[in-house]
């Protein structure tokens, strides 16, 4: 579902991501893992279309995110880490909109059931910028479920949300990638990693340094009584790349 | 003023000037910077030299000619500009910034040391903008001196008395004569709607003659005494005349500073609702709404947005945009502009006149499109949506100008018509003519207007009052605007003109000409504008 090949991105001399491969079928969810400024951001903005890359393929859907982006990005729902929403629509309009940019025919059933779902049906009326930043969160993720995307992109969804927010987007991702979506979710938060992930990729300095399956990643760094096994497994390749380099 | 506000304010002052030096480090500040200066010496070598030219005895009758006028017209101004403020009463009197709020209003200060030191701040401010005014107004008040002296007295005192108004009226709100305000308004354009009329239908008797009436009559001198005490500082011709009534002007400052620490007390828990309430407007502005954007927390959705092939959603945005932010912004416009036909016929110039057509290029060049943003512009911060839409570019590019084009050309069709009712001699053909070519010359200014901001996107408010970069950009994309906006205006013409030569006996095919390769060039800008919008990357140009 989502093919990245040898993908790099540079801004005016400085490599954000190098020579990034991996796959991720449907039903998986991947784990992007990395300290601040590893590459994660960049790897999700350049695979839903924000940003053009230097080298590399991004297959979304069987689609070139490069070549044929309207094809790929109508596959793609994108959660982006700081939802900017339009402040002068309200949060149904916002998925009516949505509704109308990737002509999804009959929304209704579908847009007030995602409400109920979010608890927003009370909220329905209510201009955005009135919102706190968790429920507008929750509209973007509404929003990006709206028209059933086969492939969901997470940039830290988590942020801003109470308890109970939290555990609804939880099982969200999970229903979606029962249902088939390929999803990709970034975030800094390794409990949501062991909660959801199928797979786990962790970039360093824009480069991978660990993707494989959560199962292999638990066996190979271990449980000790401090930790869990994704803290060590990221701490081991983080702090190991910044010791060599220094 | 308490030490620390002194201090906070010095501080604050240091990294203003710190960051428009910061601005001077990079190439594009630098340019903007010259750019805006360059412009302003043209500005006012241009306009000596002009006074030059004429005889001594010419510039010495222009000078009391024009002295006469800031005389009688500068008190009737300053006047309006209050009953304005008293219209709209609306805002705090002192803005103070969230993090003001957060950090003074809970440390251990006197309101009135807080209001001295938001005053405080405003006068250097001030001080900044007369050094300006200065250099341009020097021609008309004699010296550099008087003239910044006398520029920043009378800033001070409009900001001050419409603090004072805004205040006294908040005080009174919900007593009886806070009920009077609008009738009392609806009285004074009344009045001002029938000095129109009255000068337009008397023929020897101009706007400007009832207004001047006015102003030399004993009821206007009385309605009018603290306004003349500013414009007779700026017409002072001696050093003495000068100094008597800066002490005036002075005097009038500090009884209207004086009333307003009084009227503070009084006002608190309001002042406090409006500062929040200011600042959440002007964080919409930044973000490309309107300051006049509705208040309402809920309102009925629309079921449905139409699709019209990817275009629909963008335009039913931007419609929904203009309908909540800025609608009272169109009626204000929709009524200028249907004002215009009277005014100009009431001041007596004819529409063919470069002064009216700089006038009403200048207000759909410059003044429309950064009062009333609906499209890129103020889209900045959600480039990231329109990235990801499975849409085609050249559909969102379109979707964005439709109602930003649309809306303009509403206010520009009132103009049209109100100035072909009162412009004598003038055609009903004309009217149509018109009225065809202001619709693809909107879209050429809006679209090169997206189009230079898509390829070096922006802020849209200046950061302070003394943001050159800003102001500097803001004048070379009006200046290259305008060269395009020429160009195709000559362009068109030519064709037309070749036409008329080749073919003509009748104007109808040459205007149809004329049309067809105006629209062919705004074709042209619209794909120019879509290789912007395709090229625009958020993480490559926004810092």
């Amino acid at each position: 579902m989502i093919t990245v090949t040898n993908f790099s991105k540079q801004y005016k001399g400085f490599t954000a991501v190098k020579d990034l491969s991996f796959s991720v079928e449907p039903g998986q969810i991947l784990g992007l893992l990395g300290p601040n400024g590893a590459g994660k951001t960049t790897t999700l903005r350049t695979l839903c279309g924000i940003i053009p890359p230097t080298s590399g393929r991004l297959l979304i859907a069987g689609h070139d995110i490069a070549e044929a982006p309207i094809a790929a990005k109508q596959n793609i729902g994108y959660i982006p880490d700081d939802p900017r929403l339009f402040d002068t629509m309200t949060v149904w309009e916002h998925l009516a909109f949505t509704a109308a940019a990737y002509k999804v025919a009959d929304f209704e059933e579908s847009a007030e059931a995602l409400l109920m779902s979010f608890e927003l049906t009370h909220k329905r009326d209510t201009l955005v910028h009135n919102l706190s930043r968790g429920m507008r969160q929750k509209v973007a993720i509404a929003c990006a479920f709206l028209h059933d995307p086969k492939v969901i992109l997470f940039d830290e969804p988590l942020t801003g949300l109470d308890p109970q927010g939290i555990r609804g987007i939880k099982q969200a991702i999970r229903e979606r990638a029962q249902a088939g979506a390929a999803i990709i979710i970034s975030s800094h938060l390794l409990s949501l990693f062991e909660d959801l992930c199928t797979h786990i990729m962790v970039l360093n300095l824009g480069e991978c340094r660990l993707f494989g399956t959560m199962g292999s990643v638990l066996s190979e760094f271990g449980q000790n009584d401090d930790s869990s096994a994704l803290e060590e497994a990221y701490f081991t390749i983080t702090q190991n790349k910044e010791m060599d380099q220094a | 003023m308490d030490q620390a506000l002194f201090r906070l304010l010095m501080m604050r002052m240091r990294g203003g000037f710190r960051l428009r030096l910061m601005q001077l480090t990079s190439l594009r500040g630098l340019l903007f910077f010259l750019a805006f200066f360059g412009i302003i010496w043209l500005l006012v070598a241009t306009s000596g030299a002009s006074s030059d030219m004429g005889a001594m005895s010419d510039a010495a009758l222009n000078r009391q000619t024009l002295s006469a006028q800031i005389s009688t017209f500068m008190p009737i101004s300053m006047l309006a500009m209050s009953l304005l403020t008293v219209a709209l009463t609306t805002g705090p009197t002192f803005h103070f910034s969230p993090a003001e709020i957060n950090f003074l209003y809970t440390g251990p200060f006197h309101r009135r040391d807080l209001i001295i030191y938001k005053f405080s701040a405003y006068v250097a401010g001030a001080t900044l903008s007369s050094a300006l005014i200065a250099v341009l107004a020097q021609g008309q008040t004699g010296s550099a001196l008087s003239a910044f002296f006398a520029s920043l007295l009378t800033i001070i005192f409009v900001q001050l008395n419409s603090a004072v108004i805004v205040m006294a009226a908040q005080t009174l709100e919900g007593s009886r004569l806070a009920r009077i305000r609008y009738p009392v308004i609806v009285l004074f354009f009344a009045a001002a709607a029938a000095s129109i009329v009255y000068a337009w239908t008397v023929p020897d008797r101009s706007l400007f003659d009832l207004l001047s009436a006015f102003r030399h009559s004993w009821i206007g001198t009385i309605i009018l005494i603290p306004y003349i005490v500013f414009a007779e500082l700026f017409v002072s011709s001696s050093l003495p005349q000068q100094a008597f009534w800066a002490c005036i002007a002075l005097l009038i400052n500090t009884a209207l500073l004086r009333a307003i620490i009084v009227l503070d007390a009084r006002t608190t828990d309001r002042a406090l609702s409006e500062n929040a309430r200011a600042s959440n407007r002007w964080e919409r502005v930044k973000q490309g709404g309107s300051y006049w954007a509705t208040q309402r927390a809920e309102v009925r959705s629309i079921r449905r947005s139409p699709t019209w092939g990817g275009l629909g959603p963008i335009a039913w945005r931007q419609a929904l945009n203009v309908a909540r932010n800025s609608l009272k912004v169109v009626v204000v416009f929709v009524g200028i502009a249907t004002c215009a036909g009277p005014l100009v016929a009431a001041v007596g110039i004819p529409l063919s006149d470069p002064r009216v057509l700089t006038v009403i290029y200048t207000f759909f060049g410059f003044i429309l499109p950064r009062t009333l943003v609906c499209d890129f512009r103020g889209d900045l911060s959600r480039m990231e949506i329109y990235k990801t839409l499975p849409i085609a570019p050249w559909r969102i590019c379109a979707g964005q100008l439709v109602v930003q084009v649309l809306v303009t050309y509403v206010i520009a069709l009132p103009l049209i018509v109100s100035i072909i009712v009162f412009e004598k001699g003038s055609v009903t053909s004309g009217a149509l003519v018109l009225a065809a070519f202001a619709l693809p010359l909107i879209v050429l200014i809006y679209t090169v207007e997206n189009t230079i901001h898509l390829l070096f996107p922006k802020k849209l408010v200046p950061m302070g009052r003394a943001d050159f970069e800003f102001l500097g950009r803001s004048l070379v994309e009006f200046i290259a605007k305008t060269i395009v906006v020429l160009a195709a205006a000559a362009a068109s013409a030519a064709v037309g003109y070749f036409t008329l030569t080749a073919f003509g006996t009748s104007l109808a095919l040459p205007v149809l000409a004329s049309w067809i390769t105006l629209t062919l060039i705004v074709l042209l800008t619209v794909v120019m504008m879509q290789y912007a919008f395709r090229r625009f990357a958020m993480a490559e140009t926004v810092d």
